[in-house]
């Protein structure tokens, strides 16, 4: 079996266990999570929606570093990795896009601000949007990973921008509740329920990236064979 | 071996030079700037909609969007004519092209500018008054930035098939936090605010500037060898 | 101050959670399918 078989295999493998893991987490949020009192069912949300937000942002930093190790040093597994990394970020930023405004309209009443997290969320999208297009529109694979690293790297810098921006402005966005060293201001049951969700969300995206990887790998080896044989 | 700083001034002689020759790109961005400032004119309820609500924002969206048009022009130019194949082969180091680019792109947008921003001031009936030195300290260092980021994706989207397009969905990202500070340090200056209020913001564009000119520099040669 | 319990919001926890499984299944059929022309 070709390698990139097996490293599609193996991502296949951890895709279905964070599929299964995944279906956990739903049983565990739905049921065994208690309901919050001001924000009411609503709140759960929270327990998809954060992972997915995790996930996105590292890959996106992933894409942004791996690029400049690309530019760099001129790998193309590399340029590879940033490719499906980008890739599973913007299924992951979908659904923070999607799951954030369905929980903020409950809960602050309106289903969308600019405030900080929400709009850097938008920008990850674009930024994702704009790699992923640019990759499509070149051809010449050498050409493209160049042209590709040169946005992923300068992306990732941007968003300290963005966040600085955005934060000089009010925000709407509630505090964060988990970041504290002495008590984290959660029921035991929602911490447990949210730590297990942030651990099946990256499995998840180790899964989909390395079966995109994979693919890549694949398409690429066949991609050179016809190259040769002409 | 001609020192940097000549090569640098070359290189954006010659893209000046030629694009003074033809004018079109300098002309189609003064006109759309103008047209765009008609429109804001027109697109309001003057009843309700102050024009001093509204000045800062036009004049930094006016600026904005008539400068991307000069982005993918300074490379349509070479790809046109194989000239990059020149360029590439001639004994040019890459930080002397990238600055050469980008100090011509700097002072189309510039000139844009000059003509924009009096535009600006006639059809909104404003004026700056003692809040100018200011205001135009905050033009330079907004430019200085998303020009640098122009250059470096004008250069990868003229590969593509629908370049204006493509720089488009690169640059808008990269265009929007120095844009938000450029019009809130606006805003202040114009309500008279001390400049130390401001400080701030410009400091944010300053080092916005800084970061990405020298990330520009740093990746610009990727764009351009084989 | 009224004990009026929690505010009943369930529809979007709902849509939510099925845009979720949506989203992630989606994504999974999909590199499936394409694993699936490739092997």
């Amino acid at each position: 079996m070709t390698k990139a078989l097996r490293i599609i295999r193996r991502g296949g493998v951890l895709t279905v266990l964070g599929l299964l893991g995944l279906v956990a987490v739903y049983i565990l949020a739905l049921v065994y999570t208690p309901t919050e009192v001001r924000q009411g069912l609503a709140q759960k949300i929270f327990y998809v929606h954060a992972p997915a937000a995790w996930a996105a942002l590292m890959a996106f930093s992933l894409v942004g570093i791996v690029s400049g190790l690309y530019l760099w040093l001129r790998d193309e597994r590399l340029d590879r990795f940033a490719a499906s990394s980008a890739e599973v970020g913007l299924v992951f930023s979908v659904i923070m896009l999607t799951t954030g405004p369905i929980w903020g309209k409950p809960v602050w009443g309106t289903w969308w601000t600019w405030d900080a997290r929400l709009t850097l969320t938008l920008f990850l999208f674009f930024l994702f949007v704009g790699y992923l297009a640019l990759r499509a529109a070149l051809e010449d694979p050498g050409e493209r990973g160049r042209f590709a690293a040169v946005v992923g790297l300068l992306g990732l810098v941007l968003v300290p921008f963005v966040h600085l921006s955005v934060y000089l402005f009010r925000t709407l966005h509630p505090q964060p509740v988990l970041v504290k060293p002495s008590a984290p201001s959660m029921p035991p049951e929602m911490l447990r329920t949210l730590l297990i969700s942030f651990g099946v969300f990256t499995l998840l995206y180790l899964g989909f990236v390395m079966v995109r990887y994979g693919l890549q790998l694949a398409t690429d080896e066949a991609a050179r064979e016809a190259h040769d044989a002409g | 071996m001609i020192s940097w700083l000549r090569q640098v001034m070359l290189l954006a002689g010659k893209d000046l030079r030629i694009e003074w020759r033809s004018r079109t790109a300098l002309l189609s961005a003064v006109v759309f700037a103008s047209l765009v400032l008609v429109i804001f004119v027109f697109a309001r309820d003057p009843a309700t909609v102050p024009t001093s609500a509204l000045a800062p924002s036009v004049l930094w969206i006016t600026v904005t969007l008539a400068s991307t048009l000069t982005f993918t022009r300074a490379f349509a130019l070479e790809l046109d004519q194989g000239a990059i194949d020149g360029l590439r082969l001639s004994p040019v180091t890459p930080g002397a092209l990238f600055t050469g680019k980008y100090l011509a792109n700097l002072a189309f947008v510039f000139t844009v500018e000059v003509v924009a921003v009096p535009l600006f001031l006639l059809f909104f009936n404003t004026t700056f008054g003692s809040a100018w030195p200011g205001i135009l300290g905050t033009l330079v260092l907004a430019t200085v930035g998303f020009v640098a980021v122009g250059t470096v994706f004008g250069a990868m989207a003229i590969r593509t098939r629908f370049a204006d397009l493509m720089l488009l969905i690169l640059l808008l990202p990269f265009l929007v936090p120095p844009l938000m500070v450029a019009v809130q340090a606006t805003v202040r200056l114009l309500a008279a605010r001390p400049l130390s209020e401001i400080a701030g913001w410009l400091r944010f564009l300053l080092i916005y500037d800084i970061v990405f000119l020298t990330l520009g520099a740093l990746v610009f040669p990727a764009i351009l060898d084989e | 101050m009224q004990a009026s319990g929690p505010p009943q919001n369930g529809e979007y926890m709902v849509a939510a959670y099925v845009v979720v499984a949506v989203v992630i299944l989606g994504y999974s059929l999909l590199l499936w399918i394409r694993a699936r022309r490739v092997s």
